[in-house]
């Protein structure tokens, strides 16, 4: 349950929800306990990219944040593109092959924009390093996807993908040497309901860019579905702990625990449930019930409103999951914590939450 | 009072907007906030959402109908669509045999190739708004005048805009390449199809705002119809406490410092019209909607 206690975290959540920070911020709290450890990143804001010093499209991937007598922080940012690219370059037997996919019209399209390849990506890439050996301690932030699941099954759905019939279709030679379509009478009467209701759903051209690509992909797909499979297992594995991060209010409770059971469901290790940016209780707040609001100018009755707000929601949340897991309360501040100093104190607030709520 | 070129006026003159931004900006709320304000304008107005949670359904206060068209209030409707159903209603009307139209059906080639082509599910949706437009509605239901679809949140704002035109480059024939050719055209036709982004006033949703509106205006050489900045938290008193004086004025003062420096950066970066609303002490629900809808009514009948 304890993060400190698993070499690799994966910080899960809705979008917008701080994922990136919390992240950031874990992983300087570690590399300043002493881990050599490792941010991967989507998406930072600019300020906290400043911070980080990462920057799209640079030669490095990896980037040193701090170095601590005992312990280190580097930061990465992850390109979907360049992993794809970078997996094609290992796999493809030759140079042919190579520019082959490279130069697909299709794969340009499917690389960019296929669902899940950028999750899947994400999730090679941390099997690529955790492999090295080279970090005790990994921090994964996930896509912002809507639900962030489609993060966690995007290996199997390309197993799935790679297993189906889509590929023994697409990879049978539907194409003469002169580019015409060849019939499919030798196959069998389901097969060719099929083929003609692709070919009449989207035509002949773009069977013919999938043809091409699915061919010149195909000697990668054994390296590439043992590779799927190995990363499933990794996400599976003892040695990784999930941290779901939630916004307050009662809306998000619902959103937290639906995500929450889905986690488990699929066999995957939940830790802290973090309820991220509560309004905090400030001034004299009465305790007696909701404080009745008078303008919607009066920011301080707005805000005394949105505290109350924001704790019956994590109070909700702490009844239905408080006893699994620890529910960590972090308040919202008054800036948004992007340089080192501010994330270094929502670090400590973070492991001081979690300890706490381990009892 | 309403002026012929109020902003108000000119989205009035659309048949589809399209309402995107980042997760929890409160695109939902938005969506019923201006489905209101057209239907009291008296236009037919359909709501449509895409999540499976419905919270359009909730926020408007009637209980979730998984599929069915449900009527709110007097001209406004709302529907929740899933994408793999008209998908799945396509091959069955085009494969008029039963038995064949299964079989697709349940063949793993179109389960995959339905999840994964890049654009379909989103160019599937907008196919079916344009059927509900040219007045292809259930029996006793009148054609919508307008259709509001509230956009689910993905990485990329643009891919709900560009998807079908994604989807009309790689499939040239047959009938989804032609359903998304005429679906791109449609998005394009800013005579009947606008945008309208949600943000908050804080960095993270502003920055992605602003490059949505630079990759609308690079890749599909568009432009939102209004920015909305929602959830803004009140501006600041004249007379303001010595700092440390008052920890809640504190929190105030600095969020709402937070929401005008964001504010100005909107400013330079987007020209177009912009309108301010409030974060209320509400909870979600028709309370908020009503409330929120005259703030938006307010801000969009200055003309700009
Ligand atoms: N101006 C406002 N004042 C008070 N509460 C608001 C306001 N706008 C939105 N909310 C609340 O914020 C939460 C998020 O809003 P909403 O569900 O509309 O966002 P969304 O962008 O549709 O989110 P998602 O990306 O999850 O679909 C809801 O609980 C909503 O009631
Ligand atoms: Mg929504």
């Amino acid at each position: 349950m304890n993060p400190s206690d698993h070499p690799l975290v994966i910080v899960v959540g809705a979008g917008g929800v701080g994922k990136t920070t919390l992240a950031a911020a874990l992983a300087l709290n570690q590399a300043q306990h002493g881990d050599d450890t490792l941010v991967m990143t989507f998406d930072p804001s600019l300020r906290l990219k400043d911070t980080l010093g990462i920057h799209e499209g640079e030669e490095s991937d990896e980037v040193k944040v701090a170095d601590y007598d005992d312990g280190s922080l580097t930061a990465s940012l992850l390109d979907a593109r360049r992993t794809f690219d970078r997996l094609i370059d290992r796999y493809a037997p030759d140079e042919e092959a190579r520019r082959r996919i490279l130069t697909n019209r299709f794969y340009d399209h499917l690389s960019g924009s296929l669902a899940g390849v950028l999750e899947y990506m994400a999730s090679e890439r941390l099997f690529e390093i955790s492999q090295s050996g080279r970090f005790g301690r990994i921090v994964l932030d996930t896509p912002p996807t809507r639900q962030a699941l489609d993060f966690l099954g995007a290996p199997e759905r390309i197993v799935g993908f790679l297993e189906s019939g889509a590929l023994r279709i697409a990879l049978k030679p539907w194409f003469d040497a002169r580019g015409r379509f060849r019939a499919t009478a030798k196959f069998g009467i389901i097969g060719r309901n099929v083929e003609s209701f692709f070919d009449r759903m989207v035509g002949l051209e773009l069977l013919r860019d999938m043809a091409e690509f699915f061919q010149a992909f195909a000697p990668l797909f054994d390296g590439f579905r043992e590779r799927a499979l190995e990363v499933q297992e990794l996400l599976r594995s003892s040695d990784t702990l999930f941290m779901l991060v939630s916004a307050p209010g009662p809306q998000r409770v619902a959103d937290t625990l639906f995500f929450a059971r889905r986690l488990k469901e699929a066999g995957y290790n939940l830790g802290p449930v973090v309820v991220n940016r509560l309004h905090p209780h400030l001034g004299n707040d009465s305790k007696a019930g909701l404080p009745t609001v008078g303008s919607d100018q009066d920011g301080r009755r707005l805000l005394q409103w949105l505290a109350h707000r924001d704790a019956q929601g994590a109070a909700h949340l702490r009844d239905l999951l408080g006893k699994s897991h620890p529910v960590v309360e972090l308040e919202l501040r008054p800036d948004e914590p992007t340089d080192v100093q501010a994330l270094a104190q929502l670090g400590d607030q973070l492991r001081k939450g979690i300890e706490d709520n381990l009892g | 009072m309403q002026t012929e070129n109020s902003i108000f006026a000119r989205l009035t003159e659309l048949k589809l907007i399209v309402v995107t931004g980042k997760g929890g900006v409160g695109k939902s709320t938005l969506t019923s906030v201006l489905g209101r304000l057209f239907a009291d304008a008296g236009r037919q107005t359909f709501l449509v959402e895409v999540d499976p949670r419905e919270n359009l359904h909730q926020l408007l206060g009637v209980p979730p109908s998984g599929g069915d068209i449900v009527e709110v209030a007097p001209r406004l409707r709302v529907q929740h669509i899933e994408p793999r159903t008209i998908l799945d209603d396509l091959v069955r009307e085009k494969l008029k045999v039963d038995v064949v139209a299964s079989k697709v059906l349940a063949s793993p080639v179109h389960k995959h190739f339905t999840e994964g082509a890049p654009g379909l599910k989103e160019a599937a949706v907008f196919g079916r708004i344009l059927r509900l437009l040219r007045g292809h509605t259930p029996r006793g239901i009148p054609t919508p005048d307008v259709v509001i679809l509230d956009a689910p949140a993905t990485g990329h704002g643009v891919s709900w805009l560009a998807a079908a035109q994604l989807v009309a480059d790689v499939i040239s024939s047959g009938p989804i390449g032609h359903l998304a050719a005429e679906v791109a055209a449609f998005l394009k036709d800013n005579q009947q199809s606008g945008v309208v982004v949600i943000t908050t006033g804080e960095e993270m949703p502003v920055q992605e705002t602003l490059e949505l509106i630079h990759s609308m205006r690079i890749r599909l050489n568009q432009a939102p119809e209004l920015v909305i900045a929602n959830a803004l938290y009140p501006t600041l008193p004249p007379e303001i406490p010595a700092e440390g004086e008052d920890p809640l004025f504190d929190l105030w003062y600095s969020r709402r410092q937070i929401n005008d420096s964001e504010l100005e950066r909107l400013d330079e970066g987007w020209l177009g019209p912009l309108a301010e609303l409030p974060i209320l002490p509400i909870e979600p629900g028709p309370a908020l909607v009503g409330r929120l809808s005259r703030y938006l009514k307010r801000e969009l009948e200055t003309g700009s």
